[in-house]
């Protein structure tokens, strides 16, 4: 550990980082004690251009790029795209098409739910649930490689429709696949709720109210564990969503427990509503024909992600290139919550605070800068050391 | 006297390579990627792929690592951290550029902040293509780096080796 | 409430005073409200707010090209099933937008990047600093305008 000292501040660098260049951190705490009381962030390192480089790619080179936008969701954003273009297009996919759309979808937002279990139990220190939590999601990624040819970036829509079908085969296999997951789900449910140790880290922390959740815009799963009844799927339905429709997870406490078990029941909606649909799937062709230029027109188009609502502007000059391409992705608005929310919480729940809104974990190269309020010193860690100071932190309460 | 120092450093070196190859330590760094290819890595941790059979752990530290992992088309924000960690690791050192990004940039080829691969920043020493390579073919690049490394005639950096894309 | 109640509650909000705006139905879920004075921008916001129609969803940037004299801001809020875009026309060479964070924390966000992707001031912005692009990267400089050609700074 190597300290250099300045004329005002006294920098430590903590961890492997060389001490005397500072690290464009991607959070920064002030801190007074363990106390959080102030956060900003600073993002960037996943900035890639996409916007830019979709108003110079045509129409369906725009589909595989913005099915790259995040390898975790790869299918709703490329669902979005599609919807919204189709819009502009005035071409409607065929019913069957938007239903094998929203199981895709729905399978999709199962991998993602057990995948965010898993990585939050790593941040608490719960490695055993995360090894469990995954060997149970690779169940659903074998059913979407059955489906779809892949088990990341599925591919499966195309303008028009879908690539894929589902034959007697695959359909026996999901519905295998569904009766086991939720027997997984019920159990991860009865552990989130009733393990003291997690418990600790989740029972009425990070708790935010629902006047609170509005006022800071969150959405998805952390706005409906503080009873804020947002869901696009219920509100503005789309594809398929109108025939199949959906029961909202809600819950009032608010805090990160209530975030676990939303997410844990919106694993039951999806299995019930797979189910559904395969007992109940249309008939149709599986794509129609799409024109090569979309006529001018602006279209907007909002889907629900496994993390919230994802929405999508798009203008077309009647060419055939989108003439502007906005997306923006769920994790962005609860961000902001996250930040304001660590306010006031201690250093050690910063951890779980953030794993509560399912954020991107490309995040986890992240470092952390803490300031603390009395001294005006600074220090960086590494997101590892935050992690573990938590953990450390709750196991020392413990004895 | 000579005869027995170099066979003194023979054997340590034969030890090193041993320990290297049998438990490679093994850190993984995003430089801008959609996370597909990071998480079949972490898939490769988990009792599916159980990549831990091999030896191979996951570090957070870049001095204790022997391969760097790297996966996304790197950002021009990321890139001053990769050459940073890149820095930090001790010699010798082995790098794999793991999903198409890395390669080349991948469908981001191209974009205003992105410099089109892991090779336009360090050198790299196994390529894994794929959009995302499953886990069984990142096991498969990192083993095969690994058994390249434990040739006898392998003195110094082994060459960059491709590998076939594995289609079930 | 359906969408139509919601639009038709929109639009009485928005004409109640003596606003300066026009308002359009591009489709049967959508009213499109052009602020014609830059003046009237918050207070419409405070209208639909204390009404829950003020879900802020995004704020979107068109750059005509450099041409144009004028960039147009759009600010979507999406009650329920419908949307209310406010359009608001703001000078492509030092233009300034008031801010909407003492209204709505959570647009913060947004004004970064639109800032730092267009070049449009906004005034009244707690934290301006760069959200997205990278510390080295040159002032001035806007990527999503049209004129920015991305081959000419290129990373490499």
């Amino acid at each position: 550990m190597e300290s250099k000292r300045e004329p005002e501040r006294f920098t430590i660098a903590i961890g492997p980082q060389h001490p005397a260049l500072k690290e464009p951190g991607s959070f920064q705490f002030t801190v007074d004690g363990e106390i959080v009381t102030k956060a900003y962030v600073r993002l960037g390192y996943a900035h890639r251009g996409i916007e830019k480089a979709a108003e110079q790619r045509n129409w369906i080179q725009d589909l595989y790029l913005l099915e790259r936008i995040c390898g975790i969701c790869s299918h709703i954003h490329a669902t979005a795209y599609c919807l919204a273009v189709e819009q502009l297009a005035h071409v409607e996919a065929s019913a069957r098409a938007q239903a094998i759309r929203v199981l895709v979808a729905e399978l999709e937002r199962i991998h993602s739910h057990f995948l965010w279990i898993g990585v939050s139990a790593h941040e608490a220190g719960f490695d055993t649930l995360f090894m469990y939590s995954w060997r149970d999601r690779e169940t659903v990624m074998d059913l979407l490689e059955g489906l779809t040819g892949n088990r990341v970036n599925y591919s499966a829509n195309v303008l028009g429709g879908v690539k894929c079908d589902i034959d007697g085969e695959q359909r026996t296999a999901i519905l295998k696949g569904m009766d086991f997951l939720e027997k997984r789900a019920r159990h991860y449910l009865d552990v989130l709720t009733n393990d003291g140790m997690f418990l600790q880290r989740t029972r009425g922390i990070a708790v935010m109210s629902r006047t609170q959740a509005e006022v800071m815009g969150a959405i998805g799963p952390t706005a409906r564990a503080s009873n804020v009844a947002r869901d696009v799927r219920v509100e503005s339905p789309y594809a398929a969503y109108k025939q199949y429709p959906v029961t909202m997870a809600l819950d009032t406490r608010g805090d990160l427990e209530a975030r676990f078990v939303v997410r844990v029941n919106e694993l039951f909606e999806s299995f019930r509503l797979i189910r559904l649909i395969l007992d109940t799937l249309p008939e149709g062709e599986l794509m129609v024909r799409f024109p090569r230029r979309v006529p001018a027109g602006e279209v907007v188009m909002r889907v629900e992600a496994p993390r919230g609502e994802l929405f999508y502007f798009i203008k077309s000059n009647g060419s055939d290139r989108p003439e502007r391409l906005k997306v923006r992705t769920p994790t962005i608005c609860n961000i902001t919550s996250v930040i304001k929310l660590a306010v006031g919480h201690q250093l050690a729940d910063v951890p779980m605070i953030l794993a509560g809104i399912d954020p991107c974990f490309s995040c986890n190269d992240r470092t952390v800068q803490l300031s603390h309020a009395e001294d005006g010193s600074s220090c960086m860690m590494k997101w590892e050391d935050l992690r573990r100071h938590g953990i450390e932190h709750y196991q020392g309460l413990c004895k | 006297m000579d005869r027995k120092v170099g066979l003194w450093k023979e054997t340590m070196q034969g030890l090193k390579t041993w320990a290297r190859v049998n438990s490679p330590w093994v850190l993984h760094f995003n430089s801008g990627s959609c996370n597909g290819c990071d998480i079949e890595i972490l898939a490769t941790l988990t009792p599916r792929f159980d990549v831990e059979r091999f030896g191979i752990k996951l570090q957070a530290s870049p001095r204790q690592a022997d391969i760097l992992l790297c996966t996304g088309p790197v950002t021009r924000q990321a890139r001053e951290r990769l050459l940073r960690i890149y820095g930090q690791m001790p010699e010798p050192k082995f790098v794999v550029a793991i999903g198409s990004c890395a390669l080349s940039g991948g469908v981001f080829q191209g974009c205003y902040n992105v410099m089109d691969g892991v090779d336009h920043v360090i050198p790299v020493n196994a390529f894994i293509p794929g959009c995302p390579p499953r886990p069984e073919a990142i096991i498969d690049g990192v083993v095969k780096l690994l058994s390249s490394l434990s040739a006898p005639t392998s003195k110094t950096q082994p060459q960059p080796l491709e590998v076939e894309k594995v289609s079930v | 409430m359906n969408a139509e109640e919601i639009l038709t509650l929109a639009s009485s909000i928005v004409s109640s005073w003596d606003w300066a705006t026009e308002t359009s139905r591009p489709n049967p879920k959508q009213l499109d409200v052009k602020v014609n004075s830059l003046q009237e921008l918050v207070p419409i916001v405070v209208g639909l707010r204390v009404k829950r129609l003020g879900y802020l969803s995004a704020i979107v940037c068109l750059d005509p090209g450099p041409e144009s004299k004028e960039m147009e801001v759009l600010y979507h809020f999406c009650p329920g099933d419908a949307v209310i875009a406010l359009r608001v026309r703001v000078p492509r060479e030092n233009g300034a937008l008031p801010s909407l964070c003492e209204v709505i924390p959570g647009a913060e966000v947004f004004e970064r990047e639109l800032h730092e992707m267009f070049g449009v001031e906004i005034t009244g912005l707690h934290t301006p600093d760069r959200l997205y692009l990278p510390d080295d990267w040159p002032a001035n400089v806007y990527p999503m305008r049209k004129d920015f050609d991305p081959n000419v700074l290129s990373a490499n």
